[in-house]
């Protein structure tokens, strides 16, 4: 583990397990996640992935397994109440709240969010302002959501999930869909938000993204973690190259 | 003898109930639009049956394929002319409009048909027969099979025909559908006209069994609804068995709890069964 | 936001308002209570389905709760009309408490059908009470002084703008209209989401209550049909949609606007003014299906374009 800095782990998950109708999603997952760390997720799609970032977001309930925030149990927690203890994520099918301007969109992170965030409306414009200048939005403050084209919702749903100032971050293929440009845009976004001492949790297609993000990688295939390590033993581990590379994703 | 004879009421009304759903159930699965005005179509239904048989002469069951096509042409032409400009609108505009056809549709009946009671009254209609020590009403029997058979056309035509299949997928995938080359302006302007013509013979049976006047709209559309949840929106044989199901629940409560507590007693079971069961196959609002 | 030009015009127009009983016939005022009552209505129900996105079809229940609340402690209890207008809105507040509940968890179409059967079992359970009059109904102390029922009823329009415009700007506001725009994704960014919804129905439910008490000491009796007019759910949502939902000014303009209409032709022939309530519904949706509030501020730049596009846009 290389949490050195923190002794207890920002996220740690003990058995998580997900069935739908007698078909087991989650398998008896355990990881944890330090401060500081960026942890990828991969596995080839219907591999729980998703499943996995809901449960720790608090959007699914799990069938079996624990969820410890910083040493406390929050298994059952409600969605809000993650997000007041800072548990921040983005959706694979983004949510921007359509009729407003992305101004709106980042306050209300901010006037929410961790602790229940920031009480005054002032401030909270004011933080909001500055987290979508970081995300590279500031031209757009005034535009409506629905308004926004792709690799801007992208920014948006980042700056969202930045403004509740969390410290843990769910990050569910925000790459997908961007161009190569683009896609080393956001990695030097996700860098910096790790250097203000953010643990991220990353899904990802895009293999090479997460061989130069992540600091640890974990496999799902099944629902089941087959593999855990640093990204170069990972990514050439041949039970990992048979499930997930060796099948070429369209 | 009481409680069989209650059941079997229950059940025979509860066919014509689960029929007056169906449409609502068809025209919210495909457009997307609850229907505030499916009870006032029913009415329209029963006054068209009602003339037909006053002033024709013609049998009342006779008269059902007839109002079930002017209820067509009625419905193909509001969805055409009116509610396509709307379809893609906000779930409460949908039912806002839908709201202001049911207060045209009422007061315009007002004013053509007058306030008055009205029954549709054939030589037969107080034909019943016995079974095991039952009593079976003739009308009521030819209602729950007349609602049994056009769900069943309703499920062959959704299952097996051309048309089912472009209404099918237009209700999954309006894009996809219009690359298929389906014109969802008329195709939605069908399925309407098909909601309307079922409301309408609905409405001709019920008024057969009950009395019409302009007012029964709003009520009917709240059964419709509540059936409409309980059957769901797929398949019709669970609206016309979600219809037997509030059709038996009313005929018991009604024997043991008394009519003064009915209301109670309905909004208890609604609210019961929209919390419990978790949202069909409906599009999020 | 407010800015200073509404505040001053919102101020212009209380105190023209509240000075129409100087010179306003016994016709005007009485007009003027149902008008100012109505608006309150749309306004209080505005918080729900136009801020939050819930459409209560139910709102009547809290009028009348609000009315049988003051009715109870007045004529049985003797107590003043100010404790009764209390115990209307206590009673109405809890039942929107108990009621929001487990029925707020229900989005759309299902939430709007299950407050519709609240209007109706209540209506129901208070004509089976003895001290509610059963279903005769309560006659209560006779005070016939409009001018003052009408200030109170502006008062009460008044307070009730001020904190709807208050949750406009405010956090909680904000909370609220992110539940209308995404719920999961509100929850998410820490928005309690169920606190929230059962806050905003709990608020709605006071001013609808005090509405319904005043009303009921003006008219002096209640029985349950007047009180639990399911009729009332339909106007109001109707004069807040038409004026716009979700905005501060829109349902009180709205409804004044739609009041008027209704008591020009309610005159002439009751059938008429009914059928073209409707027709003004459809046309409204058809052509502004935002709301009285969006066309004012979009119309005049782009004129009679502003329609077509709103029919390209929802229609098909």
């Amino acid at each position: 583990m290389s949490a050195t800095a923190h002794p207890v782990p920002v996220v740690q998950a003990l058995g998580l397990t997900k069935r739908f109708q007698g078909l087991v999603s989650v398998d008896g997952v355990s990881f944890s996640i330090a401060a500081n760390e960026i942890l990828g997720l991969i596995g080839p799609n219907g591999a729980g992935k998703t499943t996995l970032v809901n449960m720790i977001g608090g959007t699914i309930a799990p069938s079996a397994g624990e969820l410890l925030f910083e040493g406390k149990p929050i298994t059952d927690a409600p969605v809000h109440r993650r997000a007041h203890a800072g548990i921040g994520r983005t959706f694979q099918v983004m949510k921007p709240f359509p009729g407003m301007t992305a101004l709106e969109n980042v306050t209300v992170g901010a006037l929410f969010g961790r602790d229940g965030g920031l009480k005054d409306m002032g401030k909270a414009r004011e933080a909001a302002r500055g987290w979508l200048e970081f995300t590279g939005l500031g031209r757009r403050i005034d535009t409506r959501a629905d308004e926004l084209g792709g690799p801007d919702r992208k920014r948006l749903e980042f700056a969202k999930a930045l403004a509740l100032r969390p410290k843990l971050l769910l990050l569910d293929e925000v790459m997908a869909g961007l161009n190569p440009v683009e896609v080393d845009e956001v990695i030097e976004l996700i860098k910096a938000v790790r250097g203000r001492g953010v643990a991220l949790l990353v899904i990802e297609h895009v293999v090479k993204a997460i061989r130069r993000l992540s600091d640890r990688v974990m496999v799902l295939h099944h629902g089941q973690k087959i593999a855990e390590g640093d990204p170069a033993s990972v990514l050439s581990d041949p039970r990992v190259v048979e499930a997930y590379l060796g099948k070429k994703r369209t | 003898m009481v409680l069989p004879q209650i059941l079997l009421n229950g059940v025979l009304l509860g066919g014509l109930y689960g029929l007056m759903a169906l449409g609502m159930a068809l025209v919210w699965g495909v457009l997307n639009i609850v229907n505030l005005s499916h009870g006032a179509l029913i009415m329209l239904g029963g006054y068209a049956v009602y003339f037909l048989f006053t002033v024709t002469g013609l049998d009342p069951f006779a008269a059902l394929p007839v109002a079930m096509a002017a209820m067509f042409a009625f419905g193909y032409l509001l969805q055409r002319r009116l509610l396509n400009l709307v379809v893609r609108s906000a779930l409460l505009n949908t039912l806002l409009i839908t709201f202001g056809l049911d207060v045209v549709l009422t007061y315009l009946a007002q004013l053509a048909f007058t306030a008055d009671f009205r029954t549709i009254n054939p030589t037969y209609s107080g034909a019943n027969f016995a079974v095991a020590g039952l009593t079976v009403p003739v009308v009521r029997l030819a209602a729950f099979g007349i609602a049994i058979a056009l769900a069943a056309t309703l499920w062959f035509v959704l299952a097996r025909s051309p048309l089912g299949r472009a209404i099918r997928a237009t209700s999954q995938n309006l894009t996809a559908a219009r690359l298929y080359g389906v014109d969802p302006g008329s195709l939605y302007a069908v399925t309407f006209g098909i909601g309307a013509a079922l409301a309408g013979a609905a409405g001709g049976l019920y008024g057969m069994v009950s009395n019409l006047t302009p007012y029964i709209g709003a009520e009917l559309t709240a059964k419709s609804f509540v059936i409409a949840i309980i059957g769901g929106l797929s398949n019709p044989f669970n609206v016309i068995l979600g219809g037997v199901f509030v059709g038996v629940a009313e005929s018991l409560a009604a024997l043991y709890l008394g009519p003064t507590f009915t209301n109670v007693v309905g909004f208890g079971l609604l609210v019961g069964i929209l919390v419990v069961r978790p949202s069909p196959s409906i599009r999020a609002a | 936001m407010m800015n200073k030009k509404t505040s001053i015009a919102a101020a212009i127009a209380v105190a023209l308002l509240a000075s129409v009983p100087l010179f306003g016939s016994d016709v005007v005022v009485q007009f003027g209570i149902d008008a100012l009552s109505m608006a309150t209505l749309a306004q209080a129900w505005n918080l729900m389905g136009g801020f939050t996105g819930y459409p209560s079809f139910g709102n009547s229940v809290f009028y009348g709760l609000g009315a049988y609340g003051t009715a109870i402690a007045m004529t049985k209890f003797g107590m003043p009309f100010g404790v009764g207008l209390a115990a209307g809105v206590a009673a109405a507040t809890s039942c929107a408490a108990l009621v929001g509940l487990p029925i707020l968890r229900l989005r759309g179409p299902y939430f709007a059908i299950a407050t519709l059967g609240v209007n109706g079992a209540m209506a129901e359970i208070v004509s089976n009470l003895r001290i509610a009059g059963a279903d005769v109904g309560l006659v209560l102390p006779l005070t016939r002084n409009d001018a003052s029922f009408y200030e109170l009823s502006l008062a009460l329009l008044v307070f009730c703008t001020g904190c709807v415009a208050w949750a406009a700007t405010s956090r909680f506001g904000m909370g609220l209209v992110a539940i209308r725009e995404d719920e999961a994704a509100a929850s998410t960014m820490g928005v309690n989401a169920t606190l929230y919804k059962v806050a905003a129905f709990v608020l709605a439910a006071a001013f609808t209550a005090v509405a319904g008490g005043i009303h009921a000491y003006w008219s002096t009796f209640i029985d349950p049909a007047s009180a639990f007019d399911s009729t009332l759910n339909v106007r109001m949502v109707i004069m807040c949609v038409f004026g716009g939902p979700g905005t501060v000014f829109g349902p009180v303009v709205g409804s004044f606007i739609l009041s008027a209409i209704y008591e020009v032709l309610a005159a002439q022939i009751s059938t008429a003014a009914a059928l073209l309530f409707g027709v003004v519904i459809v046309v409204a949706v058809i052509f502004m299906p935002k709301g009285l509030a969006d066309l004012v501020q979009q119309a005049p730049g782009v004129g009679w374009r502003y329609f077509v596009r709103n029919i390209r846009e929802n229609g098909i």
